[in-house]
């Protein structure tokens, strides 16, 4: 027998943070979303909506409850391939995609984003590369990619892999600005660090609906 | 400064009356304590203190003092002019004195309102009392004058809102200038199909109007004409009217269609304006069977004859009362009315600016308007609702707001879409026997049977949407959708996205203000909101009237308004109008400007500022002369007389100054 565990399809006041609204308001143009009419244009437009757990809409509506644990567990904002046209088409001039990165900023700063999801980790390896060398390196950026969220992917890549190294288009040999020691006191005088908080709470998330090939299904 | 004028009993009277106002003004203001202040003011002999100041028993303490002696001037310590001057200017020429030795010092809207402590509203309402009663003690009896009113009223527009305010001007005994852009009179609502919730035919209820307008002894029709210019002011309008060429004498022309016939254009080859370019028309034409005046118009642009002078001129053949006159050139017409009412009415949003929904790309893709004709059995298909490719629609999608509430476009709601979309949904459902699917943000439906009417068309089984289309694509994901329009939308209800392909697609296009709303509002001299529509006067309780006494709005030029609205309108516009004219004069507030002669040095720098022509230049005596009749006060010229010779009356610089001198001496 299931154990018992409350009432799922109520949300009580207590399972609401009433200050999360407040914050996602503060980002520039971010008090529009009080504006929302729920028309559903964003989502009607959204290439990737139908793959979203909830649409951009829903996403709006939840932030304007106070939803929190739900909108920074959500799959929306990692899936948001940020082509903004749900930010040209809003009838309220609501920044939808600057909204996403709001829900993603804070997301990893609380360490809720799903772990082996590619669309943080890529994120999170690309800043540590720049971070190193200062420069971009894409072949190390995809092996590492690859690594942390699904290895077999470095199999099936690598022959295009291989091709774009004898082109000259990729380097195994990864390029790196000069003065590196620089570049980590640039970093220190930021302290950017603090935004990228190590420890990983443990979560849910809901499982990819099926035949989805957005890349939500390594979760 | 110059000393105090004293009235005409010697030294000045001032009775001082503080209002309570209930509380609004006692629970910041300390009453006891002004009231003890104001006795110790210049001239002031009487002070009183009431609950309702604005109450018949308040007026009667003013009217009483007045008719006693005790007092000739009078300062009402209590709200804003705008509330309550009208009132105690009353009061005051009730109890026989002259209402503009008067001055209200305002204590609500300025002091107990917006000042949190009390002492310190306290000190302010003090002050400003002190002002009045320092200027009062200067003003001078003035009288307002009165004007004769011409009893003619001209009516712009003749849609469904300028035809009822014309016929209700007209039967009232009126002589009445209708005055209309296009040939023929009838607006957009000639156009439609049905009226909702009723259903009843367009055309059936609106012809009759349209030929009792052509009718009515009281009515001069002048189509194909537009307003140029507006001088003068209300009562004594002088409008100057342009009557465009139409090249068929309207007083012979018997609308028998001869000339169409004709014409060397077998088939009507140009866009029919009339049809929203679903049909074609020729150089010659008349809009549509019902037109009023029905005369035939030629379009230079298209007719050979002006383009190459080369035609044979077939048409002026066959007309057998020679009405065709290619030589009429424009006429310019000036007339004289004392009230004008306006009903420039709207335009139908542009869909193509929203390119998503694929307007102009994708050919079953139709504004509603275009759709109202398609299924008029007098438009261009004959009520038959057809494809691009001949066959009648399986399904039919409707998209709501296209052009309302996005700012992106416009923000507001256009208040008629959701129910002329439920009309042509249940119009297409019943000629076609389509599916038809009506995406919507929220059904708005307030009006009288409107909510049935909603009610009527859910039970029809039409496919409501909650959610706006994102996109209208032909691209096929699914092999159903192949060959069709597929309607990409939330539905907000489901939570999920849809896809809906469909055969045809409706967009409910909103309201716009005309192209040329900015150039009518500066010939009428008239405000417009930021939207572009034209401005009331107050939104509640002056929605027909504009900033410009004598001037009337009705219909959807002043904001979108469905038929019922305008007709309802342009009543109130032609009984505002009628109350001018019954009236037969009009008083002009007394507060203009006038000329100190001897210190006017001709700069005429008054003359070019001055918005209303009130200014001219006397070129014998080389000084400003101020017509005021025309003057509305603005005091425009006064501030920019280099030499002080131009005052205002009830604001003289001895005035103004003593009044600040009020605000800074006493507390």
């Amino acid at each position: 027998m299931e154990q018992w565990e409350g009432w799922p399809k109520i949300k009580f006041e207590s399972d609401l943070d009433l200050k999360f609204p407040e914050q996602i308001a503060s980002i520039p143009g971010g008090d529009k979303i009080f504006t929302c009419i729920q028309c559903g244009t964003c989502s009607g437009i959204c290439p990737l909506s139908p793959c979203m757990d909830y649409t951009p809409r829903q996403l709006i509506a939840m932030i304007r409850a106070g939803s929190k644990a739900d909108v920074l567990s959500s799959r929306t904002t990692w899936l948001c391939a940020s082509c903004y046209r749900c930010t040209v088409e809003c009838p309220k001039g609501i920044k939808l995609t600057d909204i996403m990165y709001a829900c993603k900023r804070m997301a990893i700063t609380e360490g809720v984003y799903p772990k082996h999801f590619p669309i943080p980790v890529l994120t999170n390896e690309f800043f540590n590369t720049v971070k190193v060398t200062g420069r971009s390196n894409e072949s190390w950026l995809i092996v590492r990619l690859f690594l942390k969220t699904n290895p077999l992917q470095l199999f099936k890549h690598a022959n295009l892999g291989l091709r774009l190294w004898l082109r000259g288009r990729m380097s195994p040999i990864p390029d790196s600005v000069k003065r590196k020691g620089e570049l980590r006191n640039i970093f220190k005088v930021f302290d950017v660090e603090k935004e990228y908080v190590k420890t990983k709470r443990k979560r849910k998330f809901k499982p990819a609906p099926k035949g989805c090939d957005c890349g939500s299904g390594y979760l | 400064m110059s000393q105090v004028e004293t009235g005409s009993n010697g030294t000045p009277k001032v009775g001082v009356y503080v209002c309570h106002c209930g509380i609004n003004i006692s629970q910041k203001v300390e009453i006891s304590e002004t009231v003890e202040f104001a006795k110790k003011l210049p001239y002031v002999t009487v002070v009183r203190e009431y609950k309702f100041m604005c109450s018949d028993p308040g007026q009667e303490l003013i009217q009483q003092d007045i008719r006693e002696g005790l007092v000739d001037r009078v300062v009402v310590a209590s709200c804003s002019p705008l509330m309550h001057e009208h009132t105690f200017r009353g009061a005051m020429a009730a109890g026989g004195g002259n209402p503009f030795l008067f001055q209200m010092a305002n204590i609500r809207e300025h002091v107990s309102w917006v000042t949190v402590d009390k002492k310190a509203a306290t000190k302010k309402a003090k002050a400003l009392i002190a002002a009045a009663v320092e200027r009062i003690a200067l003003h001078q009896p003035l009288e307002r004058v009165q004007v004769p009113v011409h009893p003619d009223v001209l009516v712009v527009g003749g849609g469904i809102a300028g035809i009822h305010a014309a016929l209700t001007l007209a039967d009232s005994g009126k002589k009445v200038y209708l005055v209309e852009r296009e040939p023929t009179i009838g607006g957009h609502m000639a156009k439609l199909d049905k009226t909702f919730p009723t259903l009843d035919c367009s055309a059936c209820i609106l012809t009759p109007k349209m030929s009792a307008v052509g009718a009515h002894p009281n009515i001069t029709l002048w189509t194909y004409s537009e307003v140029t210019k507006v001088d003068g002011y209300v009562g004594n309008f002088k409008v100057t009217v342009k009557r465009k060429p139409r090249y068929v004498d309207e007083e012979k022309c018997v609308g028998c269609l001869e000339c169409i016939e004709a014409c060397i254009f077998k088939e009507g080859k140009f866009r029919s304006e009339f049809d929203e370019g679903l049909s074609k028309r020729k150089p010659v034409y008349i809009p549509f069977p019902q037109a009023t005046p029905l005369v035939a118009v030629i379009d230079p642009e298209t007719c050979i004859e002006f383009k190459t002078g080369k035609c044979k001129k077939s048409c002026a053949e066959v007309c057998a009362p020679e009405a065709i006159d290619f030589e009429q050139t424009e006429k310019i017409k000036e007339i004289e009315v004392g009230a004008i009412v306006l009903a420039t009415g709207f335009k139908t949003f542009d869909a193509a600016r929203v390119s998503r929904y694929g307007y102009g790309k994708y050919p079953n893709v139709y504004t509603s308007l275009e759709v109202e004709r398609l299924v008029n059995a007098a438009g261009p298909t004959g009520g038959e609702v057809l494809l691009d490719n001949g066959k009648k629609p399986k399904t039919v999608g409707i998209v709501h707001c296209v052009g309302s509430r996005d700012e992106n476009t416009n923000p507001y709601c256009s208040r008629v879409c959701c129910m002329y979309s439920l009309k042509l949904a249940h119009l297409l459902q019943e000629r076609t026997g389509a599916e038809i699917y009506d995406f919507y943000i929220d059904m708005r439906t307030p009006g009288k049977g409107y909510e049935e009417f909603y009610e009527r068309v859910s039970q029809e089984k039409v496919h409501f949407i909650r959610g706006r289309v994102g996109e209208i694509t032909d691209w096929a994901m699914e092999p159903e959708e192949v060959g069709k329009l597929v309607m990409r939308a939330e539905d907000t209800l489901m939570g999920a996205v849809r896809r809906v392909p469909v055969d045809m697609v409706v967009l409910a296009v909103g309201l716009e203000p005309q192209d040329d709303a900015e150039e009518v509002r500066r010939i009428f001299n008239i405000g417009c909101s930021h939207d572009g529509w034209f401005l009331e006067r107050h939104p509640k309780l002056a929605p027909v009237s504009t900033f410009t006494d004598g001037v009337f709005l009705a219909g959807a030029c002043q904001g979108p308004k469905d038929i019922p609205d305008s007709v309802a309108q342009a009543g109130a516009a032609a009984s505002e109008a009628m109350a001018i004219i019954d009236r037969g004069y009009v008083e002009l507030e007394p507060n203009t400007a006038f000329i100190i002669e001897d210190l006017c040095s001709g700069c005429k720098t008054c003359v070019a500022i001055c918005p209303f022509s009130a200014t001219s230049f006397d070129e014998e005596k080389k000084v400003v002369v101020v017509n005021g009749a025309l003057c509305k006060g603005c005091g425009t010229c006064v501030a920019a007389c280099p030499s002080g010779a131009l005052q205002q009356n009830l604001f003289t610089d001895e005035q103004i100054f003593h009044e600040i001198k009020g605000v800074v001496s006493y507390v």
